[in-house]
């Protein structure tokens, strides 16, 4: 291991040539600063505003990037400067590397914060999701591909266990189909944990799923169907609150959705699945126009109901799920990096104490009775 | 069953422990002896934990209870391990011992219920490698510590003439810290695989939640012990209250924060 090079040899981390070397007698001014840049106490320093940084962020809840992005930067100013100037980085290569791999974890964390995109999408069974999420987010440079890549939720279940007397949500195992960006197409099953991974983004069932009506709708006048599916909320969790408000399209008036489920999809006492119920009632509600009475219907599959906009036919339920999607390319430098920091330190000192004896009274070793 | 072999083992903690004590206030060293008990009480408790774990059908990581027993279970492991291969720790036990007492007094406040149950996340092998860690980690922290003890004891008379046979505070000071370098490699052993974990199980590998921001914190604190040390030259009593420092905190995130908030991390809850 050449990692203490003989003195006078250049190591690699030193200077370029043509730089000022540090132990010039007289140091001019580029070094000076280098130097006071260098020192340690700017460390200590810079691990106390961390320190605070990750406070603010947690205590406010914000995303308040500056109050880690300063403390990073400045490690890596404070890094770099001693990886210039500071000897002790030169005979200690483990030391060294163990530092570099700092600063790359630094900056990777902060491209992944320029260029990340986390967003939710919840898809009916039958649904191809092609570029719509709900809700997202992402960095400012993140080059959105989602458009150009296809999913299809074909259909998933989730087993349900009792345990401690309550029922509890075992394995979600998701069948999905796929176009990739470059155009290739297949089938995989997905779960909460075991995403799909197309083009760079990752695709995650999630705890977010529930039931759906579908409905045809003919507006007054057209000559066309629509298809409509009104997401209800998160079943079981909302379990009362089987109901969502819905404009059919084209229509000015919104209806209530809700959904009235006559027969036990759980069971206190056996392992379920989550399941469509066979049974069930869809009630339509019409918020009628100033005082006069609600006009309410029940449908079951196949029933139709007159509103003033055009016809409104129940056909059948679904389930939906919803999906989290997201892209941080940078995780497998991340992890290789953190492994390389790891060992390297692990490395440094391991050097550091084979140098002296654990025991520092050696001789004293066997157990001593008395 | 197994509650009674628990017992056993306890019982034969407290008597290593009160024979350390003992023996450091007779000053005698009856350190065969004491090694005997430790090995017996980690050899009985592990077959506690074991038929719990096989009976259970989930490992000693749901309950107060079951937390704090594998806790003692893996600060008196390494210790007995440590102790058995490096004889310049061995005073230590009499420092340790009480805060092992105070842990165990603290256990059997919690009944040892029946209920607990192992949400679907923690079906993976990186919840056992990342507990793994995160005991190896405070482990070695309390062998620091029992160091830490004897150094900040010398202050007095008494522990002046009782641990006058041991080397010097500084020696003390660089074993203490050799303690707390591994300690640190475990701890971003740690903060490494449960990022692994979070982000099979959650998608996400860090989402600054209440555990591991404060584990985070407890890092940044080891970090700042390490390099304080080494920039000041820190005399070897600062570095003692370093260490202790890091061994309450670490110890109030372990034991505090998961069981504050109902589920060991934020996002484990949901159904
Ligand atoms: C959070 C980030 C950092 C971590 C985790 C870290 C960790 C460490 C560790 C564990 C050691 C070994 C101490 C020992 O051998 O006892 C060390 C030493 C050192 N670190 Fe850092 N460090 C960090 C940031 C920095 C920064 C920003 C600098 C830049 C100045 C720096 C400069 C040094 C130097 C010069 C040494 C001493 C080498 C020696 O003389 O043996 N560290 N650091």
């Amino acid at each position: 291991m050449p990692d203490i090079p003989p003195p006078g040899i250049p190591s690699p981390g030193i200077p370029p040539p043509g730089f000022p070397s540090p132990d010039i007698s007289k140091p001019n001014t580029v070094v000076r600063v280098l130097r006071l840049l260098a020192s340690l106490k700017l460390t200590l320093v810079l691990i106390i505003m961390l320190l605070i940084g990750i406070l603010i962020i947690y205590y406010t809840r914000t995303r308040f990037v500056w109050a880690l992005a300063i403390p990073f930067i400045g490690f890596a100013i404070n890094l770099t400067a001693t990886v210039l100037t500071n000897p002790v980085f030169r005979r200690q290569m483990a030391l060294l590397v163990f530092h570099l791999a700092l600063i790359s974890i630094a900056l990777l964390i902060a491209i992944d914060w320029l260029t990340y995109l986390k967003g939710q999408i919840e898809l009916v069974e039958g649904e191809t999701f092609s570029g719509q999420t709900l809700s997202e987010e992402s960095g400012p440079l993140h080059r959105r591909k989602l458009n150009n890549l296809q999913l299809t939720n074909e259909s998933f279940t989730i087993n349900y266990i009792i345990a401690d007397g309550q029922l509890r949500r075992a394995d979600t195992s998701n069948q999905v189909e796929w176009v990739a960006p470059d155009g290739r197409s297949g089938r995989s099953i997905i779960g909460n944990q075991e995403p799909l991974l197309l083009g760079g983004y990752r695709f995650y069932t999630t705890n977010n799923k529930g039931f759906a009506p579908i409905f045809r709708w003919r507006l007054n006048g057209a000559d066309t169907d629509k298809i409509g599916a009104v997401h209800l909320p998160s079943f079981p969790i909302q379990l009362l609150q089987q109901k969502n408000e819905w404009t059919p399209p084209g229509s000015t008036m919104p209806v209530w959705i809700l959904l009235q489920i006559e027969e036990e999809i759980f069971f206190p006492d056996k392992p379920s699945n989550l399941r469509v119920p066979d049974k069930h009632t869809v009630v339509v509600r019409l918020n009628a126009p100033q005082g006069d009475n609600d006009q309410r219907w029940e449908l079951k599959p196949g029933d139709s109901v007159r509103l003033p906009d055009g016809v409104l036919t129940y056909q059948e339920l679904r389930k939906w799920m919803g999906y989290e999607v997201s892209y941080n390319f940078t995780l497998p430098w991340l992890l290789t990096a953190s492994v390389l920091a790891v060992l390297s330190m692990g490395w440094h000192f391991w050097r550091k104490f084979a140098a002296r004896p654990w025991n520092p009274n050696s001789g004293e070793s066997k157990l001593g009775e008395s | 069953m197994e509650l009674q072999i628990l017992w056993a083992a306890l019982i034969m903690y407290v008597l290593a422990g009160s024979l350390s004590i003992i023996s450091f206030v007779m000053q005698r060293k009856p350190e065969r002896t004491i090694l005997a008990f430790l090995v017996l009480g980690v050899v009985l408790h592990t077959t506690a934990i074991a038929l719990r774990w096989e009976r259970m059908g989930h490992g000693p990581y749901i309950t107060m209870f079951e937390a704090l027993s594998s806790g003692i279970w893996n600060l008196l492991l390494v210790y007995t391990l440590v102790y058995w291969r490096i004889p310049a720790i061995r005073a230590t036990a009499a420092i340790v011992t009480p805060i092992l007492f105070l842990m165990m007094g603290w256990m059997m406040l919690f009944p040892p219920s029946e209920v607990g149950h192992k949400p679907v996340v923690y079906h993976t092998i990186w919840l056992y490698i990342h507990i793994g860690f995160a005991k190896a980690f405070i482990s070695t922290v309390f062998i620091a510590v029992g160091i830490s003890g004897i150094i900040l004891s010398r202050r007095t008379e008494y522990g002046e003439i009782r641990f006058a046979h041991l080397p010097n505070d500084s020696r003390l000071d660089d074993l203490s810290f050799r303690f707390m370098a591994v300690a640190m490699i475990f701890q971003t052993l740690m903060l490494i695989t449960g990022a692994i974990w979070a982000q099979d199980a959650w998608g996400r590998y860090w989402d600054w939640d209440p555990l591991e921001t404060w584990a985070f914190i407890t890092w940044l604190l080891v970090i700042f012990s390490l390099h304080l040390r080494h920039t000041y030259k820190t005399a070897p009593r600062t570095g003692a209250l370093l260490v202790i420092s890091v061994f309450i905190m670490a110890f109030v995130v372990f034991f505090g924060v998961p069981f504050v908030s109902t589920d060991f991390h934020q996002g484990v809850g949901r159904s």
